[in-house]
């Protein structure tokens, strides 16, 4: 059998390019004659655009062009949906206003991009921006989402009645009527307010059109090449095989770059083409500030109905989310949350309303979690309090309403970002959680430690959280995996790469089928020349769907090549042993054909192929899960909190998790390790701080706090398996599982930390000055 | 931003009370003013250089007056917008007499800031206005001793 490849800790492939500086990002790009992007870009919130004089800019030396919406003619239209509307049923509600490339009358988000300058230089096109005088008659700007939703509120979109964007009510069992039965109801208002991706990279894109060849060309730093090309060759009335979009190495996705079309993907390949020149922009980061989508803003009213004895009889919650300016990602994000409302228990009876409402702030898509850390904070926040209440420990609570592994699948009853039903494909919750309490060593931290720590006054917590996720969701990814007469793997597959190690796990896959080492997969992603077909890397999906097209496509190739080498060496396919880059005779060594060989028999120059057959070692083949598959796990921590400061320090970190087949668990660790920092970071260091003008107050990072590489804490990662049962390799997603359970853990230990003295965490980013505020509240009572 | 704070001077109320209604003091008081004119007795318009930490930039701005009740009281009205954002204010100011040469001015205001110095400089815009009120105060009260001293 072939060298079992699938589950080793093989080092990157991609990291000797990226460490010593050889990878192409799209900055990297340079074309003779490259013009260079500058935008001007609204002060105000919310704000109508009076009058726009771009002559002085024009006039300025380098200065190229200037565009306003006007000069766009019947070229200016809002950007395509993203994710298709809501089915028209009853109890629905959604209005898509969708972001627009340059303000025509209105602006309705601080940064809203209303002119562009095409200069020279950058340098030329800042201070040509500079230049453009631009009145804009301010209006009151729509913060507060409560406030948004009142009848004498200003609107974001004059044509609406309100600033309602959707509406959507989901229900299983009766709430109500479990409500009646139930020995505690605990009824709490929770607050989640927003943060920023903060990818390492910016945005960016470079477009060249080359008239004589009529053909563009894209780089850009997106999640989704395929479906910004063909929103590209729709909006330049363009084929789709005139166009290339190239997504190269780039320094972070996280989400936001999932979401298209930015203004700047809509204006700069339109300039290109107008000026007959390339043209290159690159995001600055007060600009990824305001002009890259965010997210989290929601308002949750919470209703957990109990039995004495700890069981959850029902969950009712009622939220409120805010979407900024448009809504061009649909109900994805609320339709997330209410799924992982539930989190990883079994809960009969649930009732969810969710109102999206508009604001005159970023848009909202999104990012690393999307909509699911929400949805754990509030179930795992409310059995916490439940937990107090009923006097029962906060792990017992939990291991009484976990889901059990015979339940799977799970059908919940309600339906899920893709409005298909619901159903958690497969879990085994209880193991997940034991390995956590065992390598945390909650018993003797909470018998002996804590109590030792405590004489010493210490002020030391510990939390326990599980959580679910809901990874690796349709339609569908393709891949093209073909044997080079060098004896080497070429793999195509039209997913995007941000830095999740595609280039060795997709490999691993191929050289476990191919027997061939795993340095001579050579795989290309993002690249539409290359691939034509797919959708892209959001949704923890990229190891599941296009990890399993890639095996699909390895095992007809792998097919292939034993079915040609069995005519060669005359030998049946059963006695045929792939390994090393060869095929042979499994009893005689000696008897053998290289792969390389193999492939160029299999496109021969002078003869015949046979009819009925395709010549080369090639196959393309395509995946689409049924649903999505769910992954779980559950993280623990120990922190300490300086009483004086309210700084934390992490002293144990440790995250299990279930995410079925591991490709491999180095760079899954990697994945849990980003996830887990992020998540720090949403829970106690990064707020986005609106003021009540819609004006963003802390654009920088010398004012929006990052957790650095001294507050990470060494994360422990255990790993359990098991396997989906939807894909051929068993896998599901895990790129944003280390952030979604990290703001609930985080809530819990520094509760436990804080001990008798009782504040009660219904928020989240916490942050040092807001956790002493919160206490000092608690003290003035 | 609220912006409150008292400062005593070293003159009498009338004395002071024409100083801070004439535009050219107000021009020579407050740092970084380029120029200040009167559109009417209760406008101005004038343009302020403004350096907020690692931002700074020209403000094209008009400066309001009303309620007056001289000497005693009048609110101030300030718009501005340039390079690096916009500014809009709205503040009290109140003169009290203690004794014949000590005024003693009390000021109450809010000033809302937008784009880059919101964005980039709100952390050090409360620090940069209060040095700048003290500072102009403190020219102003200058003014008003040179003026009050006996010729």
């Amino acid at each position: 059998m072939t060298k079992k490849l699938i589950g080793e800790r093989v080092l990157r492939n991609e990291d000797p390019r990226l460490l010593t500086g050889q990878a192409q990002f799209v900055d990297d790009v340079q074309i003779p004659g490259l013009l260079h992007a500058a935008f001007l870009r609204s002060d105000w919130a919310h704000g109508r655009l009076v009058s726009l004089d771009v002559t002085k800019a024009r006039e300025r030396a380098g200065v190229v062009a200037v565009f306003t919406a006007e000069d766009m003619g019947e070229d200016w239209e809002p950007g395509p949906p993203l994710v298709s509307p809501p089915p028209t049923a009853k109890d629905v509600v959604f209005y898509s206003r969708r972001q627009v490339p340059l303000v025509k009358d209105k602006v309705r988000h601080a940064g809203e991009a209303i002119a562009v300058v095409i200069a020279e230089s950058r340098y030329i096109a800042e201070d040509a921006v500079e230049d453009i005088l631009v009145e804009i008659e301010p209006l009151e700007a729509v913060v507060d989402m409560e406030r948004a939703l009142e009848a004498d509120s200003p609107l974001v979109h004059d044509d609406l009645e309100s600033n309602l964007a959707a509406q959507l009510f989901q229900k299983k069992g009766d709430y109500e009527a479990a409500r009646k039965e139930a020995d505690l109801v605990v009824k709490r208002r929770i607050v989640i307010d927003r943060g920023a991706a903060a990818a390492m990279e910016n945005r960016g894109i470079v477009a060249d059109w080359d008239e004589k060849s009529q053909f563009l060309t894209v780089w850009d730093t997106t999640q989704a090449p395929i479906s910004i090309r063909n929103g590209l060759a729709a909006r330049l009335d363009l084929s789709e095989n005139q166009v290339r979009v190239i997504a190269p190495f780039i320094g972070g996705g996280f989400g936001p770059k999932m979401m298209m079309f930015y203004a700047e993907e809509m204006v700069i390949p339109w300039v290109a083409k107008k000026l007959n020149r390339p043209v290159k922009w690159i995001e600055d980061r007060r600009e990824n500030f305001y002009a890259t989508t965010q997210e989290r803003g929601q308002i949750h009213d919470v209703e957990i109905a109990l039995s004495e004895d700890g069981h959850i009889l029902g969950l009712k919650d009622m939220f409120l989310h805010d979407t900024g300016a448009y809504d061009p990602y649909g109900l994805t994000i609320p339709l997330n949350t209410q799924c992982h409302a539930m989190g990883p228990y079994d809960v009969e009876n649930f009732a969810s309303e969710v109102r999206v409402v508009f604001t005159n702030k970023t848009i909202v898509t999104p990012v690393r979690g999307a909509g699911r850390p929400q949805g754990i904070y509030i179930i795992e926040r409310m059995l916490d309090i439940a937990a107090k209440e009923l006097g029962i420990d906060p792990v017992e609570i939990r291991k009484r309403n976990l889901i059990p592994p015979e339940a799977f699948p799970y059908e919940h009853g309600i339906i899920d970002q893709a409005f298909a039903p619901l159903i958690l494909d497969s879990g085994n919750y209880l193991p997940v959680l034991q390995k956590a309490l065992e390598m945390i060593g909650y018993d003797d931290f909470v018998k002996e430690e804590q109590p030792r720590l405590r004489s010493q006054g210490k002020c030391v917590g510990i939390g326990i959280a599980p959580f679910i996720e809901s990874t690796g969701v349709g339609p569908y990814e393709g891949a093209r995996v073909t044997v080079e007469s060098s004896g080497k793997i070429f793999v195509a597959t039209g997913v995007g790469t941000q830095g999740q190690g595609h280039f060795t796990t997709f490999a691993q896959v191929v050289a476990e089928q191919l027997g061939v080492a795993v340095e001579d997969v050579r795989i290309v992603t993002g690249d539409t020349a290359e691939f034509h077909w797919g959708t892209g890397t959001f949704a923890s999906r990229g190891a599941v769907v296009a990890g399993n097209a890639i095996h699909a496509a390895s095992t007809v190739v792998r097919h292939k090549v034993l079915e040609l080498a069995s005519k060669v060496l005359e030998t049946p396919e059963e006695e045929l042993e792939l390994e090393d880059g060869m095929v042979r005779v499994a009893d005689i060594p000696r008897q053998s054909i290289s792969l390389g060989e193999l492939a160029a028999l299999a496109n021969p120059l002078r003869g015949a192929v046979e009819p009925g057959t395709e010549p080369g070692l090639e196959a393309t083949a395509y995946f689409g899960p049924q649903y999505g598959a769910t992954a779980f796990g559950t993280h623990a921590m120990i922190l300490e909190i300086d009483p004086e400061t309210m700084m934390i320090e992490i002293k144990r970190y440790v995250a299990v998790e279930d995410c079925g087949t591991i490709l491999n668990p180095l760079i899954l660790e990697g994945q849990i390790h980003g996830g887990v920092s992020l998540g720090i970071g949403n829970a106690y260091y990064e707020k986005l701080h609106f003021d009540d003008q819609g004006q963003l107050l802390n654009a920088s990072f010398a004012d929006y706090l990052l957790p650095s590489a001294t507050d990470m804490p060494r994360i422990e990662v255990g790993h359990l398996k098991t396997r989906s049962p939807l894909n051929e390799l068993g896998t599901k997603g895990v790129g944003e599982a280390g952030t979604i359970p990290v703001p609930a853990l985080f809530a819990q230990a520094l509760e436990n930390a804080l001990g008798d003295r009782q504040v009660e965490i219904l928020e989240s980013p916490l942050s040092p000055n807001r956790l002493s505020e919160l206490l000092q509240g608690e003290n003035a009572e | 931003m609220k912006i409150e704070g008292e400062y005593s001077f070293d003159g009498p109320r009338e004395a002071l009370w024409e100083l801070v209604r004439d535009p050219e003091v107000i021009a020579t008081c407050l740092p970084g003013t380029q120029s200040v004119q009167k559109v009417s007795d209760t406008e101005y318009a004038g343009e302020i250089t403004l350096r907020i930490g690692p931002l700074s930039g020209a403000f094209a701005g008009k400066l309001f007056v009303t309620d007056e009740d001289p000497p005693v009281s009048c609110t101030l009205t300030v718009e501005g917008d340039g390079k690096i954002g916009f500014m809009k204010g709205v503040g009290n100011i109140e003169l009290a007499e203690q004794g014949e040469q000590t005024t003693l001015m009390r000021y109450a205001g809010e000033v809302q800031v937008g784009g880059k110095i919101a964005s980039v400089g709100q952390r050090l815009f409360d620090t940069v206005s209060k040095g700048m009120i003290k500072q102009g105060l403190g020219k102003l009260n200058e003014l008003l001793r040179a003026r009050a001293a006996p010729e």
